[in-house]
């Protein structure tokens, strides 16, 4: 069997959890017998010293079955790129491959419109599409998180008109037969979280042909030796952009400043500032500025800037807990995962999949979404409560491996797991 | 000063008074100048020396107070003069010429101002090297110019300005130009304007904007629609006539997708200024059970977006393999000419237009709209529309009717009334079940947006009239044609979507295209619709069955 994966960035240009989980399925998959896996991943103006003249689709660095689709133009408001020439490399790519499975891990870069050129192309092939957001319901980068701040759990015409209102209701009606048009050339929908699914139903796409994977990752092989004492140390791992919620985390920290709480310290790992909004790119950057002028011994929080998934170990050793700020959704947190696999407790907003995957009490803390004080005040309880971490730490269960996902998507490529039925 | 052209010192005096005259004993310049207040404003602008010169040379045999009254009557008008003989002087220059715009194929445009409150225009006259015209006062549309009612101090508001508009069909050489505005009283109000030379595209958006972004007193649209009905309607209509036979002159066309040899029917879309539609459109339509039996052919009016809408129409084909045809017109023909032109390149017996943001609303529409075709009586099919909806869900269209909205205006004293038609939808913004509009019936007029027609009907219609400017009022003149020759439209279940406005950018030249085409669409067809199809439920008898 033939699997074709694609998705958003090769891991290893951008980082982002859809394309890791990709990944994570592609090397997964090598190890099923009977299945030859394949890498469809793009790349754009972000990297540009990967395209070659002329060139729509690519090798990657010498890797076996492992492809770049080198996406320009692409019209975001629509979903799909305008370019002749890809449509017609990614027609004969999947002509000259015939997969029988391709699992689509994204359609940005490539346009929402190539599951129905796949379908075309490969009319017996099973498309599987994983959502690791809502990209086909929110125009407003997939997040279902509305300006004002508020989470959207029900997208609409004049809903959407008011989030962007350079577009007319009508633009966001038609956006939405657009997707569904394409989307209805889809098999088995999968989502990493449970709660998608009620989004997706309510959006009016058939919650019988969705199937919960969930996301799974390398077994940690390596357990970090656990130091004893205070249990101060929190650490943010993800991306720098506003959704994650490092903004409430750094205003957290600010809280505590002022009540004269100072025994604590916070270390900041990742990147992607460059994503954020300019509004929130200034108040962690002026964050940065503010806390590099102190004196070494007064300063809370550390940057580490990005971190490879070799250097996580070494990261997670250096605190007690992992703290998942997210003010959108979190569909899935991948992050979540990783602590766990180190043995530490996350502290995460109260919505999504963190809601969903923490148990509060058990092995972890859960806050109100984007209150800074409430974080605050989590934070000052795990650092003071006597035997939290502890409890916490016994509480967590192993996460889902890399193993266990592919097993999830294998049931469905073979047809043993047809959505809910 | 006396009726007739303002005259300045070096003016010779009228023959009759061309004799010299006793200066009267005891003249008081000072008396004069106040009993006669527009000498002292000419005196103080220059035009004589003195009151006396007026006097000597004018104000004699105008017969003008030079003394006082010998019993002053108060709180009595004390007539101090003949009534009649004396003409005041405008008591400012009352009048400019802003702009003289000429275009390559002979299309005249010129807007001014003047201050007529008084002494009522009679024309404007231009004058340049080789040529000359006259536009008269009753051909040019009036219009508010609030800049020159401050200017000139009227407190009220008044139709100051004034734009002209004339095809000449002839190439007219001008650089500059003597422009005369000329008053009934004779004052004549000379000046030397630089011409502009504008394309012909563009002379059309000046007179089309002119038209709708004006300022009137009263009712803005009719005010419009009354300001083109002397001459100006008839001039642009000309001058847009030749720019339509020039837009759809040679035109590019190109195929895509794999041609069949029988279509069932050809989809025909009109673009104009916004592409995407079309793309998107196409991946609704590929869904449809039986889409195979039709063809599309897209004619675009915007040859600026003719690049992007070829690479999406490859696209397009790749992706969704439907059956396209490009026609690519050079400048924008309207709509009417750009759907007879497509009409033309159809390879079925079957025309369906529809607009760019017209989607189909059941995923079987191509099965229903063929079996309506092949299941129905040929009467009621040889025209008909079908219920549209809002992306609301409620109803957009569930056939037309026409109403007759009157206005009276009030010029000078003078009372005119207009009359013109207009178009109302049946149930628009109904609920989406509300059976009375959906039922199939024959209607007055069905939209534009969505007509099927078979093909030989259409053409003995003789298509759309290509008379309307850009769009607007040729769906529903089409639908009167059909019913004038027998067969009134019909409204048949074959529901769709329509983002109304949505697929193209609408500019003021648009709207000043819609305010002449509603003008006309008053003219052509005022008779029958009085008579027989005014109002939802309207007399004539094709429409017995629908009450």
């Amino acid at each position: 069997m033939k699997v074709l994966l694609v998705c958003m960035y090769h891991p290893e240009l951008v980082r982002g959890g859809s394309q890791q989980i990709a990944y994570e399925t592609f090397e997964g998959l090598k190890n099923i017998e009977g299945v030859e896996p394949f890498l469809l991943a793009s790349a754009d103006h972000n990297t540009p010293a990967m395209f070659k003249s002329g060139a729509r689709i690519t090798g990657f660095d010498g890797r076996e079955n492992e492809s770049l689709f080198l996406s320009q133009g692409y019209d975001y408001v629509w979903q799909k790129c305008p370019s002749i020439h890809l449509a017609q490399a990614y027609k004969e790519f999947l002509e000259r491959l015939r997969p029988d499975v391709v699992h689509f891990h994204h359609y940005m870069t490539y346009g929402i419109d190539y599951l129905t050129l796949t379908r075309k192309v490969l009319p017996d092939a099973k498309i599987v599409f994983t959502a690791h957001e809502f990209l086909s319901i929110c125009a407003l980068s997939g997040h279902m998180r509305r300006t004002d701040g508020s989470l959207c759990d029900r997208a609409s015409a004049v809903r959407c008109h008011q989030c962007i209102p350079s577009l007319p209701p009508e633009h966001y009606f038609m956006r939405e037969l657009w997707m569904k048009t394409h989307l209805a050339t889809v098999d088995v929908f999968t989502t990493p979280s449970r709660f998608m699914v009620s989004h997706y139903a309510n959006w009016g796409l058939d919650p019988a042909k969705f199937v919960h994977v969930t996301n799974g990752m390398q077994a940690n092989t390596k357990a970090i030796e656990t130091l004893q004492g205070k249990r101060n140390r929190f650490g943010f791992f993800g991306q720098m952009v506003d959704v994650k919620g490092l903004h409430v985390l750094l205003q957290a920290v600010g809280l505590l400043r002022a009540q004269g709480f100072t025994d604590f310290t916070v270390e900041v790992n990742g990147d992607n500032i460059a994503f954020a909004s300019p509004e929130c790119r200034a108040e962690i950057e002026a964050f940065v500025v503010a806390e590099e002028a102190l004196p070494a011994d007064a300063r809370n929080v550390v940057f580490n800037g990005s971190y490879h998934h070799d250097q996580l170990r070494a990261r997670m050793a250096r605190v007690d807990w992992v703290v998942v700020p997210s003010i959108w959704w979190e569909v899935f947190c991948l992050v979540i995962s990783e602590a766990w696999s180190f043995g530490r407790p996350v502290i995460a907003s109260n919505v999504g999949g963190p809601a969903e995957r923490v148990t509060e009490g058990k092995d972890g803390l859960l806050f109100e979404l984007g209150d800074a004080r409430a974080l605050a005040d989590t934070m000052r309880r795990a650092c003071t409560e006597e035997g939290l971490w502890k409890n916490l730490a016994q509480g967590i269960t192993k996460p889902a491996s890399r193993e266990e996902m592919v097993q999830g998507f294998m049931q469905i490529y073979t047809g043993k797991v047809l959505a809910a039925t | 000063m006396s009726n007739g052209s303002p005259r300045t010192p070096a003016d010779p005096a009228p023959a009759a008074l061309s004799a010299a005259l006793p200066i009267e004993a005891g003249f008081n310049e000072e008396l004069y100048l106040r009993l006669n207040p527009d000498v002292l404003v000419a005196v103080a602008g220059g035009s004589f020396r003195s009151g006396r010169e007026h006097f000597e040379r004018f104000g004699r045999a105008e017969g003008r107070p030079v003394a006082l009254p010998a019993h002053v009557v108060p709180d009595r008008v004390m007539v101090t003069a003949e009534a009649g003989r004396i003409a005041e002087k405008p008591r400012a220059p009352g009048a400019n010429v802003d702009h003289i715009k000429i275009s390559p194929s002979g299309g005249i445009y010129v807007a001014g101002w003047v201050n007529d409150t008084q002494d009522q225009l009679v024309s404007v006259d231009l004058y340049f090297s080789g040529w000359s015209i006259s536009f008269s006062a009753a051909n040019l549309a009036r219009v508010r110019r609030p800049d020159a009612e401050e200017a000139v101090g009227l407190l009220s508001p008044h139709h100051c300005g004034y734009w002209g508009f004339l095809y000449a069909a002839r190439r007219l050489p001008a650089n500059v130009c003597n422009a005369v505005v000329r008053l009934k009283s004779g004052v004549e109000m000379p000046s030397v304007v630089m011409v502009e030379g504008v394309e012909d595209d563009d002379l059309r958006s000046v007179a089309l904007c002119g038209l709708s972004q004006a300022a009137y007193t009263g009712n803005h649209y009719f005010a419009a629609v009354q300001s083109i009905d002397a001459a100006i309607g008839t001039q642009l209509l000309a001058f847009n006539q030749m720019l339509t036979r020039r837009a759809a002159n040679a035109p590019y066309v190109e195929y895509f997708g794999c041609a069949n040899a029988s279509y069932k029917a050809s989809i025909i879309v009109c673009l104009f200024g916004k592409t995407e539609y079309m793309y998107v459109q196409q991946a609704m339509f590929a869904r449809q059970a039986g889409i195979g039996d039709y063809e599309f052919i897209y004619v675009c009016n915007s040859p600026d977006t003719a690049e992007a809408l070829l690479r999406e129409a490859r696209l397009s084909g790749l992706m969704y393999g439907l059956d396209v045809t490009i026609i690519l017109l050079n400048a924008n023909a309207g709509f009417a000419a750009a759907n007879n032109l497509a009409a033309k390149h159809a390879r079925s017996g079957r025309l369906v237009f529809v607009n760019p943001d017209v989607f189909p609303r059941d995923a079987d529409w191509a099965a229903k709209h063929s079996a309506i075709v092949a299941g129905q009586p040929a009467e009621q099919t040889a025209l008909f529309g079908a219920p549209l909806f809002y992306d609301d869900s409620s109803l957009m269209h569930g056939g037309m009717y026409f109403e007759l909205d009157t206005a009276p205006s009030f010029t000078q004293g003078q009372h005119q009334e207009t009359a013109i038609l207009r178009v109302e939808h049946y149930g628009k913004g109904a609920p989406p079940d509300t059976v009375e509009y959906l039922r199939p019936r024959p209607v007055p007029a069905v939209t534009g947006a969505f007509i099927s027609t078979a093909r030989e009907w259409f053409e003995t219609l003789g298509g759309f009239t290509e008379d309307y400017i850009f769009g607007h009022y040729e769906d529903a003149d089409l639908s009167l044609k059909s019913l004038k020759a027998g067969r009134p439209a019909w409204l048949h279940d074959a529901t769709l979507w329509h983002l109304e406005g949505k697929g193209s950018h609408r500019q003021p030249q648009h709207e000043g295209g819609s305010i002449v085409n509603r003008w006309l669409f008053t003219k052509l067809w005022k008779g029958l619709v009085e008579a027989e199809v005014l109002g939802p439920a309207p007399l004539h008898p094709a429409f017995g069955v629908s009450k």
